[in-house]
């Protein structure tokens, strides 16, 4: 075997207060399929950004094809013919096939553009290069969205002079049917002698795929398997995940089940197919599922926010009629959203604003805002919820992000809402916020209210939830009961590992 | 659900193509109800009258293609109009004192340049809305041309100037020759060139754009100097069409860049502004404006139908945007 790619060793790269890649390694071979994964955090994006010349790392070296890249600069490592396929795709929607693979490298003409050797051009490689039929002329919002893919992918190979291409999570937001489009393109490639680095969350595909794996835990290489000789979706979930659980979770009081919240037949007619899920009164169920599974799209069409296509909803037997969010919280169910920021607070307000803004109508009299109620009903929320500062005139820009969702919370707890959806509701909060959050959770449920906990954080699902219904590229595929399977189960099943029915027999 | 997904995306579509069928029905009305609107000699009125408005869409085509076309946040400048007024009064005036034409010219050039660069450099460095910047800026050059000429009306008789209405090139008037030229070279340059297509894709998405290398601000900042250019010489042809400077032109002018520019959309195959699209709406609006005079249409009315017009191809425009 000749010499690597390209070759990491020793990478360290520090954020203030966290150390991202402690030492980690990575190595790719001509020709070579080359897997990293780990779980959210353990460093991918990061050691992509530093082998882009994007981040700077504190110490290690970056090789690629023998050469030493000192420092690694964005232009330096595509001179050597490294590329990156991003995960968003970043076209022009009216911009022909053809523009969009010579994008910023169009050839020219004595006068003008060379528009059909151009097209020729782009053709013959899609075609030869990537297995892929495609007019030169066809408008890119047109196309399906693999085949917007590959046309990414030419343009960034369209030049002829890489050696190297890292694919950012490929088929995240494509259907299961196109993924098979994708794959052909990337083993074409290898043919090539390109070397490939597939980073992707999907286990099912990394070991159909790739030759060798590299495992990422919290900043460090944690082991190098090879696909073919010696390693299982399993054992990749096991050194993925492997790490002592604490005891963050409160423990689950029992349920008393009445009708509660029942769906069926949900759909919003493109990102997920009609889906039926129930929640009894005082129970706790999670959503799991990836990126581009549809679940964040589920969630926000249960609560009014997309437009839903048919499918209904009913509460203790009678209909709730959804179709927007004013809708939603008049019916009494309420969203803790995912990204706080922008659609839970108004940073610029205080907490006793944020918190009473769903709650207007009830300290107001004949409409105007009656502010003394609001401030009392607002200290008794930062007392319960132990939120700090415990100052109801605080700015809530300034308050971390673990008491910013406590002050979210407060306001929907302050309504009489009997259903609770919860998406995302610790991510970017420090492990204590994030127990008192839990103990939250579980104290609605244990009044009785209907809970759905969406989150892409497989240890949370499996402390919080009852059960877990699990989502894969737009379908529910099954519901998993918490309390018989492990969170490596839960991995396995929303990467697709493994089949649910396979976890239930194990279990 | 995948037929009524594509019967819902025709429909919306189909709405891209309102404003023109709209259009063409005006037309057509106009053409039963008014005498002698369908005669060569009318239509050459037309394309006369259409001149000032062809070039200052050119400027704005080359602005909404590089901004991107949102009407709200995307690429757009309303200053085009004041600064051809600008570059009309300050020729005018000087022409007036007893400068030579080609000295004017220089300055109306030189005054044109500034408002271009102070678009680019509000829009592309302070990071402003192109929109409240060169509303600003339409404000702010009406006001200076009003301190330039007193607000009054300069007459204007320079034989070149006269020429640009007057003057015949193998049958065709010379106006629209010379207009002819530079749509034509403005074309190619947006249309056949890398520089055009690179500035093209900066519009299409700023994202695309940056990932392929291209300066996306680089690009803004010379659409909105085309537009002062495109401006500088429209001035003449307001001189040519009025004899001289007056006051007041640049509201009209500015409405119907507008209109022009954005229902251009509709013709171009992929729904987006382009430079023929702009030309020909350009047309369609003059042809419109002059068949409701020979009409007798009351003018105050006009206003109120044109007014509807932007509402309504702008509306159609946001919704068949949607489909995409």
């Amino acid at each position: 075997m000749g010499h690597a790619a390209f070759r990491l060793s020793g990478i360290v790269k520090d954020f203030p207060g966290v150390r991202a890649l402690d030492h980690a390694s990575l190595e790719v071979m001509p020709g070579e399929v080359h897997g990293l994964v780990g779980e959210n955090g353990a460093g991918k994006s990061t050691v992509i950004k530093v082998l882009a010349g994007v981040y700077q790392p504190e110490a290690g070296q970056i090789e690629v094809d023998g050469q030493r890249l000192s420092p690694a600069t964005p232009l330096s490592v595509h001179a050597v013919g490294v590329r990156f396929i991003h995960q968003e795709l970043h076209l022009v929607p009216h911009f022909t096939v053809t523009e969009s693979v010579f994008m910023g490298q169009e050839r020219t003409a004595r006068l003008g553009l060379a528009k059909r050797e151009m097209r020729r051009a782009a053709e013959a490689f899609l075609r030869d290069a990537l297995g892929l039929d495609l007019p030169g002329n066809r408008l890119i919002r047109d196309l399906g969205t693999a085949e917007r893919k590959l046309v990414q992918v030419a343009r960034a190979l369209i030049d002829g002079e890489a050696k190297v291409v890292v694919f950012d999570e490929p088929t995240a937001p494509l259907a299961s049917n196109e993924v098979d489009i994708v794959m052909e393109a990337i083993a074409r490639l290898k043919a090539q002698g390109i070397a490939i680095l597939y980073v992707s969350h999907y286990l099912s595909e990394i070991t159909e795929i790739c030759d060798r794996v590299t495992v990422f835990r919290q900043g460090e290489t944690v082991g190098v398997f090879d696909t073919i000789t010696d390693a299982s979706a399993g054992d990749l979930v096991f050194a993925m995940v492997g790490r002592n659980i604490t005891d963050m979770f409160p423990p689950k009081g029992s349920r008393a089940t009445g009708r509660g919240l029942e769906i069926s037949g949900l759909t919003d007619g493109a990102k997920f197919a009609p889906l039926s899920l129930s929640v009894g009164e005082g129970e706790i169920v999670g959503i799991a599922g990836l990126i581009g599974s549809g679940r964040e799209e589920f969630v926000d069409t249960l609560y009014g926010l997309r437009r839903k296509t048919s499918g209904h909803v009913t509460f203790d037997g009678s209909p709730l009629h959804i179709a927007t969010a004013a809708q939603a919280v008049k019916a009494g169910l309420v969203l803790v959203p995912r990204d706080r920021r922008h659609d839970g607070l108004v940073l610029p307000m205080t907490v006793t604003e944020n918190a009473t803004l769903a709650t207007l109508e009830d300290n107001a009299t004949a409409g105007i805002e009656n502010r003394k109620a609001a401030r009392t009903a607002t200290e008794a929320q930062i007392q319960a919820l132990d939120i700090r500062p415990p100052n109801p005139d605080a700015v809530t820009r300034l308050l971390s992000g673990g008491n910013q969702q406590k002050v979210v919370l407060a306001r929907w707890l302050a309504t009489s809402a009997r259903i609770f959806i919860f998406d995302e509701p610790t991510v970017g909060v420090d492990v204590g916020a994030k127990a008192e959050i839990y103990q939250l959770i579980e104290d609605l449920a244990a009044k009785g209210a209907c809970i759905i906990l969406s989150s892409s954080d497989p240890v949370e699902l499996q402390g919080v939830c009852d059960r877990i219904a699990v989502m894969t590229r737009g379908a529910l595929v099954g519901e998993l009961n918490a309390g018989e399977i492990t969170v490596d189960d839960l991995v396995a099943a929303t990467t697709g590992a493994a089949s649910l029915a396979e976890i239930r027999d194990a279990g | 659900m995948q037929a009524d997904a594509q019967g819902r995306r025709f429909l919306l579509e189909l709405f891209g193509f309102l404003p023109v069928i709209i259009f063409a029905g005006v037309l057509v009305y106009i053409s039963f109800n008014a005498p002698n609107f369908v005669t060569l000699r009318n239509l050459e009125l037309i394309v006369m009258q259409s001149l000032p408005v062809v070039l200052v869409c050119a400027g704005l085509a080359a602005v909404v293609m590089a901004g991107g076309d949102d009407v709200v946040s995307g690429g757009i400048d309303l200053s085009i109009p004041a600064t051809a007024v600008l570059s009309a009064g300050i020729t005018a005036q000087m022409l007036s004192l007893g400068y030579p034409l080609l000295f004017c010219a220089a300055a109306a050039l030189a005054a044109s340049t500034v408002v271009g660069v102070l678009n680019a450099l509000l829009v592309t460095r302070i990071q402003m809305t192109p929109l409240l910047t060169t509303l600003a800026m339409f404000v702010a050059v009406v006001g200076a041309n009003n301190v330039v000429t007193a607000s009054r009306r300069i007459n204007v008789d320079h034989p070149w100037i006269i020429a640009l209405r007057a003057q015949d090139v193998g049958g065709v008037p010379l106006g629209i020759v010379v207009v002819a030229l530079v749509v034509a070279a403005a074309f190619f340059l947006l249309h056949q060139t890398r520089w055009g297509l690179n500035l093209q894709a900066a519009g299409g998405s700023r994202d695309a754009a940056e990932i392929s290398g291209l300066n996306v601000n680089r690009f803004i900042d010379q659409s909105f100097l085309l537009a002062a250019f495109t401006g500088f010489i429209c001035g003449f042809f307001i001189l040519a069409r009025g004899s001289g400077s007056s006051p007041g032109v640049q509201d009209n002018l500015m409405l119907e860049m507008v209109l022009a520019t954005f229902l251009g959309a509709a013709f171009s195959p992929r729904r987006v502004v382009t430079m023929w699209g702009a030309v020909l709406g350009a047309l369609l609006v003059a042809a419109i404006s002059i068949g409701f005079k020979s009409m007798g249409v009351n003018l105050f009315w006009t206003g109120l139908i044109k007014g509807s017009l932007i509402v309504l191809v702008v509306a159609f425009s946001a919704i068949s945007q949607r489909a995409r």
